[in-house]
């Protein structure tokens, strides 16, 4: 019983860093329709700022968030408004390859920058932990889980009250007539882009205080982000929250499973790829509009 | 909401006449490699033809039938383990490589594709992504396979590796004519019909599944026979050789290159990217990927109707450069 309950706030804890990975990647691929492979890029390069920082000037990791938001918002802001722009309403396949031949040139930056070796942030409090009903619950990610719950809430608020959140759903519904009402679609594309690079390197921060770093980390959450989006339901604040919560709970459970079949020894830790998929294929099959997804064309 | 992809001037289903000229005269050359006696030089332009073959399989069901598979590397792992399979079985011959890689590849590409080709756009390409990575994890916790540490494959002699090219060779080969007739035929209207629009070809009478799963099993064949011959000549497989990333964007990448949904395209890509890709490893050993990520954005923002489409393009310079505006926002 007590394992059960500790797989399921592992899971929980592990759910909330995904589901801040999922959302950026979900509003640039709801709102702009375009997969953005240079997205578990931009995880690594929130990690390795905070990393950086952490490093040469000892900022606690938790000050470095607002300096990763605002960073890699800048970064992706300018990536869309002089690149992606060009090519942003052509067919996947174009900005499928453009996201990904700049996934492969930030990773390789990385890789000359700061080597291949694992890095850590280690903080005085990295330790700490406490135990409630026999669960273990580390400070650093109970705190991580509310940060990523306090910014879905605010992303939902301000994209639901604010005009440029207005704008930004509008686009999503209709360019057109979006365009008729006096919204620039180039500069609200920018500002998408800008929030989801923005939001994928808070994430990869707040990752870099629990797992290690090194430049090839964001791939596995690249793959995540995109099965949390299709669990949720793509482009919502809270199919995000969701999605990434029920899919740290099943990768949780996943990947404790440990049997054999003859000869042949299985285990779920080394085959995080394998479930990411199965469950990818299972919610495609079964409610391919998502959890809290509604009925669209 | 999304454009449909401007065909202008690509000369048609197979593309520009001239363009599969000069890629079979090319091709007729690279017979004359292993006579330089080059093993380095040798071993290039096989990887050369491998890409090629690849690029022909994704083409056939990305290019043609408009369905963006981002997986056709399981299909090359597949192929490649049927070889290592049949190795380890004291089977050592290269038509029984290829004939089992197709049957394998061909019926794992119907099994999968039942579930997978009813997906569109983006979820095709992602679930088609992760049944390369899945695959990669399911071997490497495989015993039967040799797991993550991988089998031994027997080849032949040193003095008798050209065996190897020219069977790479005539599977390049094969894979450009069977998509020149494929795209002729009946098949190849039926799969530029469900490219163009599916709802509209199915109300013609096509009967789109069969139609999806023909083109993706056809297309698993040619990356699987690039795999069975690939096998034995490297003399040793692990799910990272088998399965790796390289093999799985660079034949997209050599597709776009060359052209999407044409018959000379992604040899002209393969030949260029996959030069260029090994005169970079050369020289610049640290920092080549980076520069392959470089290729691949300015390949993208450049000429992402590839090179078939420059042989026929009316207008000249100034027709490109209306192109490059095509699709801002």
């Amino acid at each position: 019983m007590h394992l059960v309950l500790q797989d399921l706030a592992n899971g929980i804890l592990a759910g909330g860093i995904l589901a801040v990975v999922a959302l950026g990647f979900s509003l640039v691929w709801g709102i702009m329709n375009i997969i953005n492979l240079a997205h578990g890029a931009f995880v690594m390069l929130g990690a390795y700022l905070t990393y950086q920082l952490f490093a040469s000037l000892h900022v606690d990791p938790f000050l470095s968030l607002p300096v990763s938001f605002v960073v890699m918002f800048a970064a992706g802001y300018l990536l869309q408004r002089y690149l992606i722009n060009w090519v942003v309403r052509a067919p996947i396949l174009t900005t499928f390859l453009l996201t990904f031949g700049l996934s492969l040139l930030f990773v390789n930056i990385a890789l000359i920058v700061w080597t291949g070796d694992q890095r850590g942030v280690t903080t005085a409090y990295a330790g700490a932990n406490f135990t409630i009903v026999g669960v273990t619950i580390p400070w650093v990610k109970l705190y991580t889980l509310l940060v990523a719950l306090v910014i879905t809430g605010v992303m939902h608020l301000w994209l639901t009250r604010s005009k440029t959140g207005r704008a930004i759903r509008a686009t999503s519904m209709d360019i057109g007539a979006a365009q008729l009402s006096g919204v620039r679609v180039a500069s609200i594309y920018a500002i998408v882009y800008g929030l989801g690079a923005g939001l994928a390197g808070v994430a990869g921060s707040l990752i870099s205080m629990s797992y290690a770093i090194n430049p090839n980390m964001g791939e596995p959450f690249l793959i995540k982000a995109f099965v949390v989006c299709v669990l949720g339901g793509l482009g919502s604040v809270q199919g995000a929250l969701v999605g990434g919560l029920v899919y740290g709970i099943v990768e949780a459970f996943a990947t404790q499973l440990d049997f054999t079949i003859g000869t042949q020894h299985i285990s779920g830790s080394g085959l995080q790829d394998a479930i990411a998929l199965a469950v990818l294929l299972i919610v495609l099959i079964v409610r391919p509009t998502g959890i809290m997804g509604k009925a669209t064309a | 909401m999304v454009a449909p992809l401007k065909r202008i001037g690509l000369g048609g289903i197979t593309g520009s006449p001239v363009a599969i000229g000069v890629a079979l005269a090319l091709m007729a050359l690279l017979l004359l490699v292993p006579l330089g006696h080059n093993g380095y030089i040798e071993i290039v332009f096989r990887n050369i033809l491998m890409y090629a073959a690849m690029a022909y399989g994704w083409n056939l069901i990305g290019g043609y039938t408009g369905y963006v598979s981002f997986g056709q590397v399981a299909f090359f792992g597949i192929g490649a383990y049927c070889s290592a399979v049949l190795s380890a079985h004291n089977v050592d011959n290269l038509f029984a490589d290829v004939a089992l890689a197709c049957v394998v590849t061909a019926l794992f590409a119907v099994l999968v594709g039942l579930p997978v080709l009813r997906l569109k756009g983006h979820y095709f390409a992602i679930a088609t992504l992760g049944i390369g990575l899945a695959l990669s994890d399911i071997v490497a916790n495989l015993d039967v396979l040799g797991a993550s540490s991988g089998l031994a494959v027997h080849h032949v002699d040193e003095a008798h590796f050209y065996v190897y090219y020219y069977a790479m060779w005539l599977v390049a080969l094969g894979a450009m004519l069977a998509t020149y007739f494929i795209a002729r035929s009946k098949l190849g209207f039926a799969f530029v019909a469900i490219r163009e629009n599916e709802e509209a070809a199915a109300v013609l009478g096509i009967d789109a599944t069969r139609y999806k799963i023909i083109a993706w099993a056809i297309s698993a064949m040619m990356a699987g026979s690039a795999g069975a011959v690939f096998a034995p000549a490297n003399g040793f497989l692990d799910p990272s050789i088998a399965f790796s990333a390289d093999s799985n964007i660079f034949p997209i990448v050599m597709g776009i290159l060359g052209g999407v949904g044409t018959v000379a395209g992604p040899f002209i890509g393969a030949l260029i990217l996959a030069g260029a890709n090994e005169l970079l490893q050369k020289y610049f050993i640290k920092i080549h990927t980076l520069f392959f990520g470089a290729m691949i954005v300015l390949v993208v923002l450049l000429l992402s109707r590839g090179l078939v489409w420059l042989f026929g393009l009316k207008g000249g310079a100034r027709t490109w450069l209306k192109s490059l505006t095509a699709y801002k926002a």
